[in-house]
């Protein structure tokens, strides 16, 4: 069906390598979205699977069959770009029917087929518009309708909702996976917005500098990150790193003595300690304000206080840096006041001089 | 068509060759170029360089000649009706060129206060005539020059004491087909220059003006530098266009038939056309376009300095 | 400009009302303005004495005195022009030529600057340079070898005689075309690519019909300047049924005495198309020069 691969696929523009021995599996069906800060290649994959980039190495396969060198419009794929591209001396009925008159397709069945895309995206009374005419979620809506009008195999989004204000936003997020649910389509979706990732898709692949960081499930992503750079790009607010020395070992617990002389111990997940200079990665959720004292890993004071109605982000200056507390939406908490600060070991995570976790 | 790579990671890239796809837009580019491609080649390239080749010659217009090397310049430089022709154009230029920027730009800046209706309609009086051809124009100066029944005959009269055939008088010539040209063309200027005067944000008029600056003060500080490269644009444009100048001198001149009043066009037709003389004539149109090369290459610099300051 | 009104001093020493009255009534501007307005008046003249000397009758015209209104209404020049020259043919001349250039050039320019826009192919680069050198040649100096070409082909005198060489100011529209094209969002061509577009549709479907506006102006502008021709048109054309009208004014002559209104009416004839063509399409006209002329720049 429509399940991508991608095999040992690089990409060079003149001495710039942006993208280097890649591989990566789509399954057919899911929605996998390609998450990443900017420069990272995740729209440069995204086009070479398109075809609108040459593969410079590597070769990519559609349903089982090489598509390396095949023309962007043979390859089953359909896309949703950034800026929407619609024709704009077209109206709404033309745009989508526009890959079916290109194919010279007869006009009962253009009709018929932009009756059922608008149909399914509620763009019926807007048929005769001109894209200048629409609101920003009705052009997206549109240029999803021309990209599903020609019942492509795979759909490739990218970074579609950039360009609509926080609340569009939102709403058209929950459009995409109701379009998902219903179509069933495989679907890639480039975004630098890690939220828009993990409310949409089955699965994540993170990419850094064209290389592939990790891939997982959200939760997986989220919960047992592989390195330092997957940890602290996902998950709002960002995680929480800070240095300590490892004391000792026992099995897999680990024994650390953390700025400010406490300790603590983590549970590692296995992997080759030989450092004894680390770094434990902590979530904002996952620290908890208490007494200070020897009760708490750390003995700070209260610096900033953010009020969000369902939770409180409290910063707060420590021996180990600034950490991001946060808590109860009621908590009852003022700047400059001492304050300790409890850690949950059991969800930290710790990380070598090389960013990988142990 | 690509070579199957290993799946160790270590292997080093292999280029591919062009897609076969790219080669088709060669195709398509062929079909969409190849009409302007030969009518370029065939009516701008070939004529250029036949004409380059026929100043070497001593050639009749149509027809064989013999080599003849630079002697058709040579001779050139010591005809006098060349220099003639020549400074009958530079005259007429300076005459012609600097009243109708200078013009253009304050007609621009009166222009450019007015609003709405009222604008397009001085607008249009102003740029109307550029848009007439030369023999309407001709016709239209003819009469209202003429000496006998022009319009403007009482006001010359007034200056020089009785009627005059303007355009007999050799001395007047040049000044009066001159001043037909501005009248013709300004028009084009104001239009350069009202773009030009557009794009001053009037905020700065207003920081100056709370400054205290007069008018005559924002126009010397902040318009005349500030149009500086639209009116050398306008300058250049003008010079090398009216260094081609012909139709209107060559109207009102009556055919050419006096040599005092030709241009270097004309020179070139004359010898052409008149005299038979393909290769000579060739030789001249070297030149002209030698000099307007020379002012194109000059515009060109002076814009590029202008625009890095 | 006009004289200085130095607001600012002055304000210092009357009163808020006062100053406010002045700044209203803004003299220096107020000057400014009519003069502008009687310098359009003045500058249109000739054009308002050419139309109404041709509607008096021949004896008031050359009446001493100044007749700034007919008056004797008469439509004589110009029936005498109509029945009496060849003016018709050159009418036909005119349209056909004008037509034709402005049609040629139009599309060959078009096509040509969206591959050199759009399309990658060998000696891209180098049609390019040669495109913008051609600025330096100047066309009047071809004349002579454009005429022996044309006779070379037996085409003295002929429409297609006329037109061809006039084609070779395509260069400007080509530049033109391609930094439009150039223009156009690259990802329009790719969502019609992966939508199957081949470069044809593409340009007839997408470039071609965004970018309508200038197409309109380019051909009104080339029309303007193709009907308007002179010297190459006389050259050409030996023969007074092949004149196209801009020429066909200035040869005929009434043999026995100068008519002047006549001579007017068939410039004003002659000149009419355009001037219509210019009032109804001002802004695309306008347009157009300025793109021309920032080309030149």
């Amino acid at each position: 069906m429509g399940n991508v691969q991608l095999s040992h696929v690089s990409k060079r523009y003149g001495n710039v390598q942006v993208i280097t021995d890649l591989s990566l599996e789509v399954e057919d069906g899911s929605f996998t979205a390609l998450l990443g800060p900017s420069g990272c290649g995740k729209s440069t994959l995204l086009r070479m699977i398109a075809g609108l980039e040459e593969i410079t190495a590597g070769q990519c396969f559609i349903d089982g069959a090489e598509v390396t060198d095949t023309a962007p419009a043979k390859r089953g794929v359909a896309m949703v770009f950034q800026s929407y591209a619609l024709y704009p001396h077209l109206t709404v009925r033309q745009n989508i029917a526009f890959s079916l008159s290109i194919a010279g397709a007869k006009k009962e069945l253009q009709n018929a087929r932009v009756a059922e895309v608008s149909r399914m995206l509620q763009l019926d009374q807007l048929l005769d518009r001109r894209p200048a005419q629409l609101s920003g979620g009705q052009r997206q809506r549109v240029a999803i309708g021309r990209a599903l009008v020609r019942d492509p195999q795979v759909f490739l989004f990218d970074e579609p909702l950039s360009n609509l204000d926080a609340m569009l936003r939102v709403q058209m997020r929950l459009e995409l996976a109701k379009l998902h649910q219903d179509v069933r389509t495989t679907m890639i979706y480039v975004t630098h917005d890690q939220v828009e990732a993990m409310t949409l898709a089955d699965k994540i692949v993170v990419l850094d500098k064209g290389r592939i960081s990790q891939q997982g499930t959200p939760l997986e992503l989220y919960n047992r990150p592989a390195n330092k750079f997957v940890a602290a790009f996902i998950g709002s607010p960002a995680m929480n790193f800070l240095k300590a020395h490892v004391a000792g070992k026992q099995g897999n617990d680990v024994s650390l003595t953390l700025p400010g002389d406490r300790t603590a111990t983590i549970a590692s997940r296995g992997g080759n300690l030989s450092e004894s200079e680390i770094e434990i990665g902590v979530r904002p959720e996952h620290l908890r304000l208490g007494q200070p004292g020897n009760g708490a890993a750390f003995d700070g004071e209260v610096r900033i206080v953010e009020q969000l109605g369902n939770s409180t982000l409290v910063y707060v200056d420590t021996p180990a840096g600034q950490l991001i507390v946060e808590g109860e939406g009621n908590l009852q908490v003022e700047p400059d006041e001492k304050v300790g600060v409890v850690l949950d070991a059991q969800h930290a995570h710790l990380f070598g001089s090389d960013a990988q976790v142990i | 068509m690509t070579t199957i790579t290993e799946t160790t990671s270590q292997q080093p890239l292999v280029e591919r060759r062009p897609r076969r796809e790219d080669r088709s837009e060669w195709w398509a580019a062929l079909v969409f170029t190849l009409p302007f491609v030969i009518i370029y080649a065939v009516l701008f390239i070939y004529p250029t360089l036949q004409m380059i080749w026929l100043s070497l010659q001593n050639a009749p217009l149509i027809g064989p000649g013999t080599f003849n090397g630079i002697s058709n310049y040579v001779r050139l430089f010591h005809d006098r009706l060349f220099s003639v022709a020549f400074w009958n154009t530079a005259y007429f230029v300076l005459l012609s060129v600097i009243p109708s920027t200078l013009l253009g730009l304050f007609i621009a800046l009166g222009v450019n206060r007015l609003k709405g209706f009222t604008q397009s309609i001085v607008l249009a009086c102003f740029f109307l005539p550029y848009i007439l051809p030369v023999s309407v124009v001709y016709r239209i100066w003819l009469f209202m020059l003429d000496q006998q029944f022009g319009v403007l005959q009482p006001i010359i009269a007034i200056f020089a004491g009785t009627h005059m055939n303007v355009f007999r008088t050799l001395s007047l010539f040049m000044p009066a087909v001159a001043f037909v040209t501005v009248w013709w063309l300004t028009g084009f200027n104001v239009l350069l220059f009202i773009a030009g005067l557009r794009n001053i944000s009037p905020d700065i008029y207003e920081s100056a003006a709370l400054d205290g600056a007069s008018r005559w003060q924002q126009f010397t500080r902040i318009t005349w530098p500030l149009i500086w490269p639209v009116t050398v644009l306008v300058l250049t444009i003008q010079l090398i266009l009216q260094f081609k100048i012909f139709d209107q001198v060559y109207l009102f001149g009556d055919g050419g038939r006096s040599d005092a009043t030709m241009g270097m066009v004309q020179l070139i037709y004359r010898n052409a056309f008149q005299k038979n003389m393909g290769g000579y004539a060739a030789s001249a149109a070297v030149v002209l376009f030698a000099i307007i090369v020379v002012f194109s290459v000059l515009q060109y610099q002076l814009l590029k300095v202008r625009g890095e300051k | 400009m006009t004289a200085a009104t130095d607001t600012a001093p002055i304000a210092a020493t009357m009163s808020p009302r006062q100053y406010r009255t002045i700044k209203a009534l803004d003299i220096g501007g107020l000057i400014a303005t009519i003069v502008t307005v009687l310098g359009g008046i003045c500058w249109a003249f000739p054009l308002y004495w050419g139309v109404i000397t041709t509607l008096k009758p021949e004896e008031d015209v050359v009446k001493p005195g100044f007749q700034p209104w007919p008056e004797h209404f008469t439509l004589d020049a110009y029936t005498h022009v109509i029945f009496g020259t060849r003016i018709g043919q050159w009418y036909v001349n005119s349209l056909v030529t004008a037509i034709s250039v402005t049609i040629i050039v139009v599309i060959i320019s078009a096509l040509a600057g969206y591959s050199i826009s759009q399309l990658k192919f060998p000696g891209r680069r180098l049609l390019w340079w040669m495109i913008l050198a051609s600025f330096m040649i100047p066309v009047p100096a071809l004349i002579v070898n454009h005429f022996v070409l044309m006779s070379q082909f037996h085409l003295i005198n002929t429409w297609l005689g006329v037109i061809l060489p006039q084609l070779v100011y395509g260069p400007v529209t080509v530049i033109i075309y391609k930094q439009f094209f150039d223009s156009v969002p690259k990802e329009f061509r790719e969502a019609a690519k992966i939508d199957g577009a081949n470069e044809f549709q593409l340009f007839f479907r997408l470039y071609l019909p965004m970018n309508w506006g200038i197409t309109t102006a380019l051909a009104i502008i080339t029309f303007i300047g193709a009907w308007n021709q002179f010297l190459w048109p006389f050259l050409v054309a030996t023969e007074e049924p092949m004149f196209n009208v801009t020429v066909g004014i200035t040869q005929v002559t009434d043999a026995f005495c100068v008519k002047y209104a006549r001579d007017l009416g068939s410039a004003m004839l002659a000149g009419l198309p355009v001037a219509i063509v210019y009032l109804i399409f001002q802004r695309r006209v306008t347009q157009a020069i300025m793109l021309t002329a920032g080309i030149k720049g």
